[in-house]
């Protein structure tokens, strides 16, 4: 139904276009006299980004296809001079980094990874959302608490979290033992450090997820749930027919966003686990960086896996919109 | 995916809307709880250890209260430069929000009302600036930043955090501007304004909300942000919250005293913000949502 | 791929080359007098501004540098000193973040021993051979001052050292029946065994980091590379003998099951609280532990010891942090006097004398306020076995693979001659030209 809205509203602009433009006489002036308004609200974002990120897009494409490093491009720091020496390789870069064996296995971790934490952000906090909108007592309160590991900057969640879960003396062992079981080895262990750091990225994401899912939600007229009931529909077909589809809009921004987000979570796994033990938790972003970053940079290596990652999040990109498109989704 | 599994369970909950059974009642109430408290917990245990001696978080034994006293605070307030962190990421957090909501909000209202020749490019423009690890732009953006003279300066700063917010905030006030009723920029047109002054005289109040869920995001990202912070402010005294709250974390020993006051101290600000748009925020993230 | 060495010795032959270029807009720094002026008498016309990033603990040790640095000021009242603590964490990519870009970088850095090298492949040093920041460089302990080389110039002079020792808690060993420390691997695991039978606690915690397994690995005999011969000799027969040694400490027992996460942090709280008797660990972390519930009241309680030696040797990796002047600085000399004054005998004397950091100059230790401080000469005899690590620019990148290794070894998840052919072979993808 949104979806009828918006068609109607991007008809409606392009209608309007149309007929405010003055009659031109070359085509590209009447295209600047009828878009120049619109161009020029975008433009300093499109400046700003095309600089700032488009640049080094470029650049980074540009290098990727070399062997340039810390150590061979070319600078002059005071008394010291590094001539200019590295090469345009090819590809070599990107076969180096599919064929290596790391490769498809951090792959495949950072897609379960992606998969499972934007799973639960999206399932807890669609949960969380259906219970906040209905008529209930504190539900002002229970919002806030809830979104209240929003409110914390991330950095300092994570130091926390891996104090809660220190294997020895942490909180989250001491109240298990205190009932009974083992403590577990939240983050010493390959297996544990992965649910622990998904734990911790859930514990962060679930706000924003309830917070937009429960604004997707009062945005469903109510009239057509009352409809429904009267129709004599079950709790689950409604919540089918009805709720879900209207929050599909809802759904699609922030899945497809939270899962380019989390994709390249940074932060999380760098804090919580440093990548480990033994390289186990270590996700696509922070495996590059440790291959690019640590000792003399590899400028070339970073670039190569920077777009090789953009790639991915490309395709999947195109692959989600297409199968909107296929529900007539507009975008 | 798992939303079904999720919505499976959360049926019974969803039963009666009105007239809800004691039963039904008590499960959505001892939901919410636990929830609750799984979202609380760590921050309560923050703001306990944040009121242990300095070095008591070091301990084999779990306690809850260890000597209670406000002397981390103390510390962290009077001996060292976090009156100044504050200033400075406060100072980062208004720029970036200021900036970023009037940039997002001209861009998204361009993308929601026009369809011109690049929207479809701005669109994707937008995302793809998402997609790119920042750990590998770190050292370009340095380079851009130091030709223009930005290192250590705030604005550069704010720039940089500003091609992460702008895009987002602009995907969401597109979405926002998509339900403000066509005919009301039809009323402004008639009113003899340009397409500009409709913008600024008619939509953007009547946006409020959406305005204040893009100045949240913008707010809590500046506010929080550590990369960025750590390459480009190289004196200390620029030197953000997250970037400040680094010295005390030594090479072997990290002061958990300071860091938890510290943090205690951070949070609240944020947590102020977020009170004080948290009606607009869901009503504002409702319509950005509404549309993609 | 890489040509580091080749690139820094290109480097050194145009050495001489006076550029200006590189970073020029950074107004907010004063130049410091051009040098091809006519030359001020002495060194007190020096002025300028000199910024330098500290890379130590700030709330314990920041303040004490900043004493000495207003020791400098009051000396040379021309130059000013703009003091930045960079947590160090931070600091190495901050810095190359920095230098590299020409703009943003301090004039003087505080750097780690093992990344002096590196940087000075990179062009980012000034060489201090012939200029006053390397004053009496007879009296340096060669140890620490083979950090600061690299391609027999000088890039580094030493500011502290240390090393690793054994620590203990007497009360408990004298509990298990042992009124002195282990001197041996073998009396290690014996002596931590004995402690969990009889004194009540662990005998040993082992922290789970590249570092701390180099004791091992040199005990045997063995070593991570060969740099003379240019030979990786992690899977030698020899450091692998330090790998099972390891290996057998956790595998029986006599070692605590090691945290992977947060080890060190975990090793420190056990000793302090008497969990457990012995730990490894540096004279970097003698105030933290001296002010553990079972040192507290009872600082006699706590022993200092060399490392245990292995069937060859004894020995610990030489750790540290070293002065740098950074290449692009513009105020060369105001940097070279400032590194002269911070490392002279009496500033480190001061420093040891107030922290506890172990002098890098002979003449230091003689000192009475190094003197006044009881910790510093427990120190003098775990120094005696501090190896000298490899001091190549890739120095940095070799600890990853190890740690990784070991972590997977504490975790049982590999072997020891497994783990040392992984390493290997992953100390064969940095370093080209190297053999096994």
């Amino acid at each position: 139904m949104t979806t009828q809205v918006v068609d109607g509203t991007a008809a409606g602009a392009t209608a309007r276009g149309r007929a405010r433009g003055p009659r031109s006489r070359g085509k590209a002036g009447g295209l600047l006299s009828r878009h120049w308004y619109a161009w020029a609200m975008c433009a300093p974002v499109v400046i700003v980004t095309l600089v700032l990120i488009g640049y080094p897009l470029v650049r980074g494409v540009y290098l990727s296809l070399t062997d340039a490093t810390e150590a061979n491009m070319g600078r002059t720091i005071g008394m010291n001079t590094i001539p200019s020496t590295y090469e345009f390789v090819g590809l070599s870069n990107y076969t180096a980094i599919v064929t290596s064996g790391e490769f498809l296995s951090r792959l495949a971790w950072t897609i379960t990874w992606t998969v499972v934490c934007v799973a639960l952000h999206y399932g807890i906090g669609l949960g969380l959302a259906l219970l906040l909108n209905r008529p209930l007592r504190l539900r002002s309160l229970y919002r806030m608490l809830l979104v209240l590991p929003w409110a914390v900057p991330a950095f300092v969640s994570a130091f926390i979290w891996r104090y809660l879960l220190n294997g020895e003396f942490g909180v989250v062992n001491a109240m298990l033992r205190a009932a009974g079981l083992g403590g577990l080895d939240w983050l010493d262990d390959p297996f544990w450090a992965k649910v622990s750091v998904i734990a911790v990225n859930v514990w962060l994401g679930v706000p924003f997820m309830m917070l937009a899912l429960l604004g997707g939600l009062q945005a469903i007229p109510r009239e057509l749930h009352e409809a429904a009931e009267v129709d004599g529909a079950t709790p689950w077909q409604r919540f089918r027919h009805i709720t879900l589809p209207g929050l599909r809009p809802v759904s699609s921004t922030v899945v497809l966003l939270g899962t380019i987000w989390t994709f390249n979570q940074f932060p999380v796994i760098f804090l919580v686990t440093r990548g480990g033990p033994g390289g186990s938790s270590e996700i696509l972003v922070t495996y590059a960086y440790r291959q690019a970053f640590e000792g003399i940079r590899n400028y070339s290596g970073s670039a190569a896996w920077g777009v090789l990652i953009l790639v991915l999040l490309i395709v999947m990109a195109v692959v989600y919109r297409r199968a909107l498109r296929r529900q007539g989704e507009a975008w | 995916m798992s939303a079904t599994d999720t919505a499976g369970a959360v049926i019974p909950a969803t039963d009666g809307r009105g007239s809800r059974s004691a039963g039904a009642s008590l499960a959505l109430h001892a939901t919410l709880v636990v929830a609750s408290l799984v979202a609380v917990f760590p921050v309560a245990w923050l703001v306990l250890t944040s009121l242990k001696p300095r070095d008591a978080w070091q301990s084999t034994t779990v306690r809850l209260f260890d000597d209670p006293s406000l002397a981390n605070y103390a510390q962290v307030l009077g001996d060292t430069a976090f009156p100044r962190w504050l200033f400075n990421s406060l100072l980062v957090a208004a720029m970036t929000t200021v900036l970023g909501v009037v940039l997002s909000a001209t861009t998204g209202y361009a993308v929601s009302r026009f369809r011109f020749p690049g929207f479809r490019s701005i669109m994707w423009m937008l995302l793809v600036t998402q997609m790119f690890p920042v750990a590998i732009l770190i050292v370009p953006i340095y380079n851009l930043l130091a030709g223009l003279g930005l290192i250590n300066q705030f604005p550069g700063l704010v720039i940089a955090y500003l091609t992460s917010t702008v895009p987002f905030c602009a995907w969401m006030m597109k979405g926002y501007f998509d339900t403000v009723p066509v005919e009301i920029d039809e009323a402004g047109r008639v009113d003899g304004l340009t397409p500009f002054g409709t913008f600024w005289r008619l939509i953007l109040p009547l946006s409020r909300p959406g305005l204040a869920v893009a100045a949240f995001y913008s707010f809590i990202t500046a506010w929080a942000e550590v990369a960025y912070a750590t390459a480009f402010m190289t004196g200390d005294d620029k030197y953000t919250l997250a970037v400040g709250l680094g010295q005390f974390v030594g090479q072997h020993k990290a002061e958990w005293g300071l860091l938890t006051a510290s943090s205690v101290l951070i949070a609240v600000p944020a947590a102020a913000v977020f009170l004080l748009v948290q009606r607009h925020l869901v009503t504002g993230l409702t319509a950005g949502a509404t549309k993609s | 791929m890489r040509r580091g060495i080749s690139v820094a010795a290109a480097a050194a032959a145009l050495a001489l080359a006076v550029s200006a270029c590189g970073g020029e807009d950074t107004p907010q720094q004063s130049a410091a007098p051009a040098p091809s002026g006519p030359a001020p008498s002495g060194p007190a016309a020096v002025s300028g501004e000199v910024t330098w990033w500290d890379t130590s603990d700030a709330t314990n040790e920041g303040p004490v540098f900043k004493e000495v640095i207003a020791d400098f000021e009051a000396k040379y009242p021309k130059i000013k000193v703009n003091y930045v603590n960079v947590p160090f964490a931070d600091a190495q990519n901050k810095f190359k973040t920095a230098a590299q870009s020409g703009s943003g970088a301090p004039d003087v850095l505080r750097a780690d021993v093992g990344w002096v090298a590196e940087f000075a492949s990179l062009g980012y040093l000034a060489p201090l051979d012939g200029t006053p920041a390397l004053d009496k460089p007879e009296d340096f302990l060669p140890s620490p001052a083979g950090s600061g080389k690299y391609n027999d110039k000088t890039y580094g002079v030493p500011q502290v050292t240390d090393t690793l020792g054994l620590l203990y808690n007497k009360e408990l060993l004298n509990k298990a029946g042992h009124d002195a420390p282990p001197k041996t691997f073998q009396e290690l695991k014996t002596f931590a065994q004995d402690v969990k039978s009889k004194a009540g606690a662990d005998g040993l915690a082992l922290n789970v980091d590249a570092y701390f397994l180099l004791p091992f690995i040199y005990g045997e005999g063995g070593d991570l590379l060969d740099v003379t011969t240019k030979k990786i000799t992690v899977a030698s027969p020899q450091s692998v003998a330090g790998l099972k040694v390891v290996e057998d400490l956790i595998k029986s027992g006599a070692a605590a099951k090691p945290a992977i996460q947060d080890s060190y942090t975990n090793a420190e709280t056990a000793f302090k609280e008497g969990k457990v008797a012995m730990i490894f660990n540096g004279p970097w972390s003698n105030t933290d532990n001296l002010g553990g519930k079972v040192f507290k009241d009872n600082p006699d309680n706590f022993g200092i010891a060399p490392v245990p030696s292995g069937s060859v040797k004894a020995g610990a990796p030489t750790g540290g942090h070293d002065y740098t002047v950074y290449a692009g600085s513009k105020n060369l000399d105001a940097s070279y006097l400032f590194v002269q004054f911070m490392d002279s005998a009496e500033s480190q004397a001061k420093i040891a004398g107030k922290l506890g950091l172990l002098p890098t100059r002979k003449s230091a230790y003689d000192m009475p306020e190094a003197q006044g401080n009881a910790m510093i000469g427990r120190w003098m005899e775990p120094m005696g076995a501090a190896v000298e690590r490899p001091w190549i620019p890739e120095a940095g990148q070799l600890f990853q693979p190890l740690v990784e290794g070991y972590q997977k070894l504490a975790t049982g998840g590999t072997t020891s001659d497994a783990m040392a052919q992984d390493v290997a072979k992953a100390y064969q993808g940095l370093l080209k030209g190297w053999s096994l």
